[in-house]
């Protein structure tokens, strides 16, 4: 207590602090809205000017901007169907379903809540145990554990979202099927790319998501106007009360938990995070028809997990100098400009700084509370935009967003091709956030498989005697095998085979 | 045995081309003008560095100094942009896809040679790309967890690889054909074991896989994991080098175990498309090998054991050491049967 006490004592101990923390506090909310341009671009812009500033001051831009920035991408996920990140898909699943029905404000409120809850706890956890945490997770999660996560994540996905089960697979196994584009993340062998030298770089999932989120949206609103059918999104600021919340309690825990978890494992981090909550809120829900029509329960699981994810990547990183992602990996450069090394001996020979960080989070968290209703009031007011004007800016911003990630022209093509297909494909019951989640994990899972065949000289016997594998791998096929099962039988409350 | 007697020459031509063309490149790198006027107002926005590996590796260390060395020589602002995968094959044709406008540089180290060499890369890092300034060279080690109880020296260790028969586990970052492949492979021919080599793109999984336990064994550059030694989580049992360098004063070199084998080096430099505007090729040749002298990137190198051997290569010096790296390993792979 008293260590968290100096930390809090030396953040706001000075006006350029303190002027510091809010450069970090809003612009991770500014930076994390805007979609292509994320907290990455500004942590970069601001990478070769800390070394100007103090260590500690350094470090704790870089900490804030991490909490902000992660919250940050929530109002437009809600608000237009933009996720100004990945981590933030999730949340667009329900949260602009809400905003249809004129509970906007609801459903920033609850992200606003839950971001700010699941950070703090996150923090907490940190700040009592960060050095055996950080021990247990590289003792017990190598590429066998994380490929047989990603595998349980997929199979949980395979019923969000769609109409019926097969639609739900198919949905998955396409997005495996573009994450397969480009080259191998293990030999670098060139697939699908047809001697086009852009594919090569591989289909990238933030025009992606932009298409299937923001553009498809677009041409749905734009049919109802056609036709219309067409209902402007009520305005309303009404938040989620007190016993709402209360009846979320064990989804907001659980949440915490998973973001936690997830957040620990080096090269995981967030986007999975907000992922695994979300399809286990609907596994565990009564009602899991509900969800991706604007169910609250849909965003407490991702805005929870996914902030929650942000103190568990510092971790690594402080405890063993294992940046688990990119703004983690940035962290360490700015470590090493102050002549600092992150691992075990940071904790010995820089504890206050050490300190500094944690109380800069805890507080970004709170603030985030804060600044988080503020924006809420203000930004809601979007809404009022009559569709023929809001549309155009959502496309206009969608496309700088594609083009930012990579200056390729060839992304807003994809965007523009992916909000087609998504316009497709959801008329006719395929799940998006399957696609996505095949997308982003398709990748990963490659890797992490390959790794873990060498590793186990190719032996499944070896790679599924390993008691987390096995279990994981387990729990995986039981639900394939679950679902399948209650789809033949029509009780699986919602989703037909 | 006549083609080993020649390898063994050819290494040491390259040795001796490494020392030597490093007195030379660093004698030319001092007498670098302290401006230059920028080609058009070129550049009027942030450069994109695309790196080849993940953040936490070598590469994204040394990305993130020399950034900092170029800003604090010229002022430009240089974004990284991570693209691990493939052993550093998707961030090379990543970057040959992206436009040849000066706009976007490349950090790629010495398995952009070994891939050209071994015809799995069709790109020559020293024909399709201008070597702007090569910034490190160095020699690797294999280290142990600090902890570990089976074995605690480099006998022990060859004993306990031997005895798993060919199940053990090394991490290291590049595949087949690499620096690391190779000398790995001619070590386990020597001690006459066999050892699964699993190559990790991202530097926090390599260095987390040790750590954890998940590998028995690390092949790596001092440099790049210098907190874990210093932490003591890490230790080195073996320095691919004929010599103890004086940092590793009790860490057995190759001589001491009976190796014979000249070691093939890692470096790592900065490049631009050859296509790019002739001009800011030459500002930006200008800007990277005064990023190598500013203070912060010294600094850098010398924490991260740089200073052991003459790391700084200009355009030249810098082709020059790839085109001698790349008769070596066609000579190697043709000695492995890799290649006709």
């Amino acid at each position: 207590m008293e260590a968290f006490i100096d930390g809090t004592l030396t953040l706001f101990g000075s006006p350029l602090s303190v002027l510091i923390f809010f450069c970090g506090l809003i612009g991770g909310l500014l930076f994390g809205a805007i979609p292509g341009i994320n907290m990455l671009t500004l942590a970069a812009i601001f990478l070769p000017f800390s070394g100007l500033l103090s260590a500690s001051d350094a470090i704790m831009f870089y900490s804030v901007l991490y909490c902000s920035g992660t919250y940050g991408g929530a109002v437009t996920a809600i608000l237009f169907n933009i996720p100004g990140a990945p981590e933030n898909a999730p949340t667009a699943f329900d949260g602009y379903p809400m905003t249809q029905k004129g509970q906007a404000g609801k459903a920033i409120g609850a992200a606003v809540i839950c971001s700010a809850f699941g950070g703090t706890c996150s923090v907490l956890l940190m700040m009592l145990a960060t050095p055996v945490l950080a021990e247990v997770a590289v003792v017990y999660f190598g590429p066998p554990e994380i490929f047989a996560l990603i595998f349980f994540g997929i199979a949980v996905a395979s019923s969000v979202g769609a109409r019926t089960l097969w639609k739900g697979w198919l949905s998955v196994g396409l997005g495996l099927m573009m994450a397969t584009v480009g080259l191998d993340p293990v030999a670098g062998i060139e697939r699908y790319n047809f001697d086009y030298v852009y594919l090569l770089a591989g289909l990238h999932f933030i025009p992606i998501i932009l298409g299937f989120f923001a553009v498809s949206e677009v041409f749905v609103q734009a049919e109802k106007r056609v036709r219309g059918i067409y209902d402007m999104p009520k305005f309303a600021t009404s938040f989620p009360s007190v016993a709402e919340f209360w009846k979320l309690r064990f989804a907001v825990a659980r949440s915490v938990g998973l973001g936690f978890f997830a957040g620990i494992l080096p090269g995981i981090g967030a986007t999975l995070a907000a992922f695994l909550s979300y399809n286990e809120a609907v596994r565990w829900s009564k009602t899991p028809e509900k969800f991706g029509r604007g169910e609250l329960e849909g965003v407490v699981a991702s805005e929870t997990a996914n902030n929650a994810a942000t103190g568990a990547a510092m971790i690594p990183l402080l405890a063993l100098g294992l940046p688990g992602g990119a703004l983690t990996a940035m962290m360490v450069g700015v470590f090493q400009m102050h002549d600092i090394e992150p691992g075990p001996l940071v904790f010995i020979n820089s504890s206050d700084l050490v300190w500094v960080v944690f109380a800069a989070m805890f507080y970004a968290n709170i603030a985030i509370l804060v600044l988080g209703f503020l924006e809420t009031k203000t930004v809601l007011h979007l809404l009022k935009i009559p569709f023929q004007y809001l549309a155009p800016a959502i496309l206009l911003l969608s496309t700088v967003g594609a083009y930012a990630v990579r200056s390729l022209p060839m992304d807003v093509v994809v965007m523009f091709v992916a909000g087609l297909l998504a316009y497709l494909l959801r008329r006719t019951g395929y799940s998006v956030a399957g696609i996505i989640l095949g997308l982003i994990l398709g990748k990963l899972g490659e890797q992490n498989f390959a790794l873990a065949m060498q590793m186990v000289s190719y032996d499944m016997w070896v790679f599924i005697s390993r008691p987390i594998v096995a279990i994981l791998l387990f729990a995986g096929f039981a639900t394939i095998v679950t679902n399948l099962i209650r789809a033949l039988g029509g009780r699986n409350r919602g989703i037909a085979l | 045995m006549h083609t080993l007697n020649l390898l063994r020459r050819s290494v040491l031509g390259l040795l001796i081309a490494l020392f030597g063309a490093g007195i030379a490149g660093a004698a030319g790198a001092a007498q670098l003008p302290d401006t230059m006027a920028k080609p058009g107002g070129f550049p009027e926005r942030p450069l994109s560095m695309i790196v080849p590996y993940g953040p936490g590796g070598g590469s994204g260390q040394v990305s993130r100094a020399m950034i900092q060395g170029v800003k604090d020589a010229t002022g430009i602002d240089i974004t990284p942009d991570y693209k691990p995968g493939g052993s550093g094959m998707v961030g090379l044709k990543t970057y040959m896809a992206a436009p040849a406008d000066g706009y976007t540089v490349l950090e790629h180290i010495d398995d952009a040679t070994s891939a050209f060499a071994i015809g799995k890369s069709k790109i020559h890092p020293a024909v399709n790309l201008i070597p702007l300034v090569i910034s490190q060279i160095t020699f690797s080690q294999i280290y142990i967890r600090g902890k570990e109880t089976r074995f605690n020296d480099w006998d022990s260790y060859v004993k306990f690889v031997k005895a798993q028969g060919g199940k053990s586990t090394i991490a290291n970052v590049s595949g087949e054909g690499s620096m690391e492949r190779i000398n790995m492979n001619r070590i386990a021919g020597h001690f006459g074991f066999k050892v699964q080599q699993i190559s990790f793109n991202k530097g926090g999984q390599r260095y987390g896989a040790l750590k954890g336990g998940q590998v028995d064994a690390l092949f790596e550059q001092p440099g790049d994991v210098r907190g874990f030694l210093d932490s003591g989580d890490f230790k080195p049992i073996l320095t691919l080098l004929f010599e103890r360098p004086s940092a590793f004063a009790k860490v057995p070199s190759m001589k001491d175990v009976g190796l014979t084998f000249t070691p093939l080096m890692r470096f790592r430099g900065f490049y631009i498309n050859k296509n790019a505007p002739a001009d800011r090729v030459k500002y930006l040749q200008w800007a990277f090998q005064k990023g190598f002298h500013t203070d912060s990137y010294q600094a850098f190198n010398k924490k991260k054991f740089m200073d052991l051997i003459p790391s700084f290569r200009d355009t030249e010096g810098a082709k020059k050491l790839i085109n001698d790296t790349m008769g070596v390993y066609k000579k190697v792979y043709k000695e492995m049967g890799l290649v006709k």
